[in-house]
């Protein structure tokens, strides 16, 4: 077949269209025709093997009659395998129906409704592959009908490109609606041309009632002004001085409320021109959490004011961006003069190094590790001069950074303290060791802290060996018992209940044996607490002693029972031998003087004598082993009672005498009724006969001169006693003369002796030879104020002749 | 007419003693001698050997006996209907008050202490003799 065409190609078309379509059979015309066809054919062939483009013409009945080099390229096929091939081999769909006739219309009209349209079909290669390709189709006249050229275009680029293109468009839309902000697209009208969903709920709009809308009418100030041309720049200048800042502006809600936003813009090429996005923040919270902060930062820098240490506030430069009015003082400056400045200028070593990070450490880290602790360091004031101070540090998170806020305390009075106390410290530590007493210091938990050499002598334990370990170690009870609060009182009060007083307890040694101590405890006060210091002292000795004290006097009393039951016993037992030797060597003197020679009767007279004296020892050693063994029983008598007793009993010698007895007011007293009688009797018995001659006068009284006791007194005009004998008259069976000068067995004033002595008192004589004798003794008032009465010695004399 | 006076005392010393003195007194006291508490109470009821015992007058009672002492035999002599009117005097040499107590409490009729010395005691016994054996009157013999 020949085949006349003409170009077809989209760029040719113009051309093609303007030389004609229609090819000629004749033969004449054809040879200049064809010569000219020839040429053409040559050019037409050479535009379409350099068109970018697949050429593929195909005849009515759908078959290949030309291709182009390219189209070969892109289905991969030789032009000769598709020559005269259906076109559907290589566009399997969408072609071909386009170009049939079919009841509704001619080839034609089908062909003509395809021109000028890309159409997106699939074109498959020769290996069975496909890929997306963009037809335009114009028609060919030729000797043949009309026939179609299709020019290819391989979209597979393009295709992905818009795939991506929607894939990014979705996702930038999936983006949109996630976002966290509000996000606004708006074009250069200042319409919404697109939102999320959060703006949505920002503004309380549907996305509807926004789109197309003025973004002033949910930002009514700020935002679109900024975006317009004005004279001085055009929109995308003005744009793009808003970009990349937050833009404070206000919102208005769909109801008409309002609330404060932040914006962030940026530009978004667009076909329909630049559009300019907008992320938008509700900043409520934001602004609430500002306002409170604003008001937390008044009331801050009133307590930073306040604060009673220096605040001193820096960053990580090392400089000083805040202080107080303390600060100022302690430091000696204003101010203004230290913000700013170099934080070494007051505190020049041991503070900006602890904050700087270094290669070990971040500055975060460096904060960290000083936070807490009070670190000593010297503080420089702006005289030079220089001061100890203390510093506690803590972190402070600002826009600024990590910053560090310190309190500065001056600390001058309490190193002046520390260093008496060190001191003091070393004195008090002389002192304790040299004491003379074990010392030890206990804390609250009973542990020992402290001791001296002293009580590592006690103890038998160094000191190490003592120091932290519990006091019941060496003093098992009693002593941490006191100290321990309970239930009942609090450890200050158990403690104030023991100072003071010496407590006697048990102290163990190292060795595990035991000896008596004396704790006297006193409290100490410390940065640890209440400590108690103990004084101990080893009261072993003292302990024996008072051992061996108790022990005599328990020994002496025994003895002193053990003999007084044996002079009442033998006193009593041997009476009624006696008895009988003395009477019945009466009865033979009496019976047979005279009778028998002159020798029995002095034999006999002697044996009596002996037996008499005998008795009377007996009687009177009777009568004071009674003073002892009688249970004392006192009880508040009138003295005079007994005296009156007393002279009744002696009421023969009285008479026989002829003595002259007269007494005082006597007192009431507290004794012994029997006894008191038997004393008044003794004595004045002893008044009656140590009389030479005349007639015996005897007085006695009482005084008290503001005294506890009564002094009572009996006087007489007897013969009276050497000084000498002052005190052996008192002695048990002493006499100052022979036998027969005067009877009796030197027992009288032994027993008043014992008698007044068991009443408490004591007794005395006043005597002077031929001058009488007075004797005194004492004893107890009663506490009434019938005896008051008695003062002085009164001489309204009452006598009993 | 004798007075019979029963001694009941068991020191044979302070019996002649007695009887010495009582002798001084009044020769007309007939003085039996009982030496324990037992013996005492027989001759009073005329018991064994003492079936024809007088019945005396006068009793002289010593506390500190053996077999039956004193304070006993004084007891049931005042709680026998037949013996409780004889006058019985103690005597002794014990002056302590708790024997003095006990002695009037049984009712006794008189407590005495023996003194000691000799003149003293034949002074007692002369007393009792005064008082007792002539001045008061003492009730018939049943």
């Amino acid at each position: 077949m020949e085949i006349g065409f003409h170009p077809a190609a989209p760029m040719d078309l113009e051309q093609a269209e303007a030389q004609g379509t229609t090819a000629t059979r004749d033969l004449v015309a054809r040879t200049d025709a064809e010569k000219h066809v020839v040429q053409m054919e040559a050019r037409y062939l050479g535009l379409l093997e350099a068109s970018p483009d697949g050429m593929v013409v195909v005849n009515p009945r759908g078959e290949i009659v030309l291709l182009n080099a390219r189209a070969e390229k892109q289905f991969g096929y030789h032009r000769d395998e598709l020559l005269g091939q259906k076109v559907k081999s290589i566009i399997p769909e969408g072609f071909a129906e386009r170009l049939i006739a079919d009841g509704t219309r001619t080839a034609a009209e089908a062909l003509a409704q395809q021109i000028g349209t890309g159409v997106e079909l699939y074109g498959r290669r020769k290996d069975g592959s496909e890929f997306p390709i963009d037809i335009m189709l114009s028609p060919l006249d030729s000797a043949e009908g009309i026939l179609v050229t299709a020019a290819i275009r391989d979209i597979s680029v393009r295709k992905d490109t818009e795939m991506h293109l929607a894939m990014t468009a979705a996702k930038y839309r999936g983006l949109l609606e996630a976002a966290p902000d509000g996000m606004i697209v708006v074009n250069h009208r200042s319409e919404i041309v697109l939102l999320n969903a959060h703006a949505e709920k920002q503004f309380r709009y549907w996305r509807d009632e926004l789109i197309g809308q003025k973004i002033t009418s949910i930002i009514p100030e700020g935002f679109a002004e900024r975006l317009i041309a004005d004279g001085t720049r055009t929109a995308a200048e003005a744009l793009a001085q808003q970009m990349g800042t937050g833009i404070e502006l206000t919102g208005r809600r769909k109801d008409g409320s309002e609330f404060p936003i932040e914006i962030m813009l940026s530009p978004l090429e667009s076909a329909q021109g630049i559009l300019v996005t907008a992320a938008v923040r509700d900043i409520t919270v934001r602004k609430n959490a500002e306002r409170h902060l604003a008001q937390m930062e008044a009331r801050y820098r009133g307590l930073l004011e306040a604060a009673p240490d220096g605040m001193v506030v820096v960053n990580q430069g090392g400089d000083i961006v805040l202080l107080n009015a303390q600060s100022e003082n302690q430091f000696g400056y204003s101010r203004d003069e230290l913000i700013d400045q170099k934080v070494t200028n007051i505190i020049p070593e041991g503070f900006a190094e602890r904050l700087i990070a270094d290669g070990t450490r971040t500055a975060a880290e460096a904060l960290a590790q000083q936070i807490g602790s009070g670190i000593e360091l010297t503080g420089r004031r702006k005289d030079g001069s220089e001061f100890p101070i203390e510093i506690m540090l803590s972190p402070l998170k600002s826009n600024e950074g990590i910053l560090v806020t310190a309190a500065i305390r001056d600390i001058t009075l309490r190193k002046k303290a520390e260093k008496h106390l060190v001191q003091m410290e070393g004195r008090y530590r002389g002192l304790l060791e040299a004491a003379p007493d074990g010392m030890v210091v206990v804390n609250q938990h009973g542990e020992i802290v402290l001791l001296n050499a002293q009580s590592e002598n006690q103890f038998g334990y160094r000191r190490d060996e003592l120091i932290g370990q519990r006091v019941t170690n060496i003093i098992p009870d009693g002593f941490a018992e006191r100290l321990i609060a309970d239930g009942a009182r609090t450890a200050a009060e158990a403690l104030a209940q023991q100072i003071g007083t010496g407590i006697e307890l048990t102290g163990r040694r190292k060795d595990e044996s035991e000896f008596p101590i004396e704790i006297m405890l006193s409290p100490l006060e410390s940065d640890q607490g209440i400590l108690v210091t103990a004084a101990i002292r080893d009261i072993t000795v003292r302990k024996n002693a008072e051992l061996n004290l108790i022990q005599k006097v328990e020994d002496l009393n025994r003895s002193n029972e053990e003999l007084e039951q044996f002079a009442y016993v033998a006193s009593h037992d041997l009476q009624e031998p006696l008895r009988m030797v003395a009477s019945y060597t009466q009865l033979l003197s009496r019976r047979y003087k005279g009778t028998l020679d002159a020798d029995a009767d002095e034999f006999i007279a002697f044996a009596v004598d002996g037996a008499n004296r005998m008795q009377r020892l007996i009687q009177d050693l009777l009568a004071f082993s009674r003073v002892g063994k009688r249970k004392l029983e006192l009880f508040d008598l009138p003295s005079d009672r007994a005296l009156r007793q007393a002279l009744l009993n002696l009421s023969g010698a009285i008479k026989q005498s002829g003595a002259l007895v007269t007494n005082g007011l006597l007192p009431e007293v507290k004794a012994d009724e029997v006894q008191l009688t038997q004393l008044f009797q003794n004595l004045i018995g002893n008044a009656i006969k140590y009389h030479s001659s005349g007639v015996p006068h005897i007085h006695i009284s009482a005084a008290r001169n503001g005294l506890p006791m009564w002094t009572f007194s009996v006087r007489d005009d007897g013969l009276g006693i050497d000084s000498q004998f002052f005190e052996k008259i008192f002695g048990m069976f002493q006499r100052l003369h022979k036998r027969d000068e005067f009877e009796g067995t030197g027992m009288g004033l032994a027993i008043c002796k014992k008698i007044v002595e068991r009443h408490g008192g004591s007794i005395s004589v006043e005597s002077k030879p031929g001058s009488g004798s007075t004797f005194h003794f004492t004893l107890a008032a009663i506490e009434a104020t019938s005896s008051t009465a008695i003062e002085e010695t009164n001489d309204d004399t009452s006598s009993i002749g | 007419m004798t007075i019979q006076v029963l001694l009941v005392e068991d020191s044979p010393g302070a019996v002649r003693l007695t009887r010495e003195a009582f002798r001084e007194a009044n020769e007309s006291i007939e003085l039996h001698v009982a030496s324990d508490g037992l013996e005492a109470m027989a001759f009073l009821r005329r018991e064994g050997i003492h079936v024809n015992a007088e019945r005396p007058d006068f009793i002289l009672l010593d506390l500190n006996l053996p077999k039956m002492d004193g304070r006993e035999v004084l007891a049931n002599i005042k709680h026998d209907e037949s013996l409780k009117t004889i006058p019985t005097i103690i005597l002794t040499t014990s002056d302590a008050e708790v024997d003095i107590q006990k002695s009037y409490q049984l009712q006794a009729n008189c407590y005495l202490t023996k003194p000691v010395q000799l003149e003293k005691f034949e002074a007692v016994v002369k007393s009792i003799n005064d008082f007792w054996l002539t001045t008061a009157k003492l009730p018939q013999r049943r």
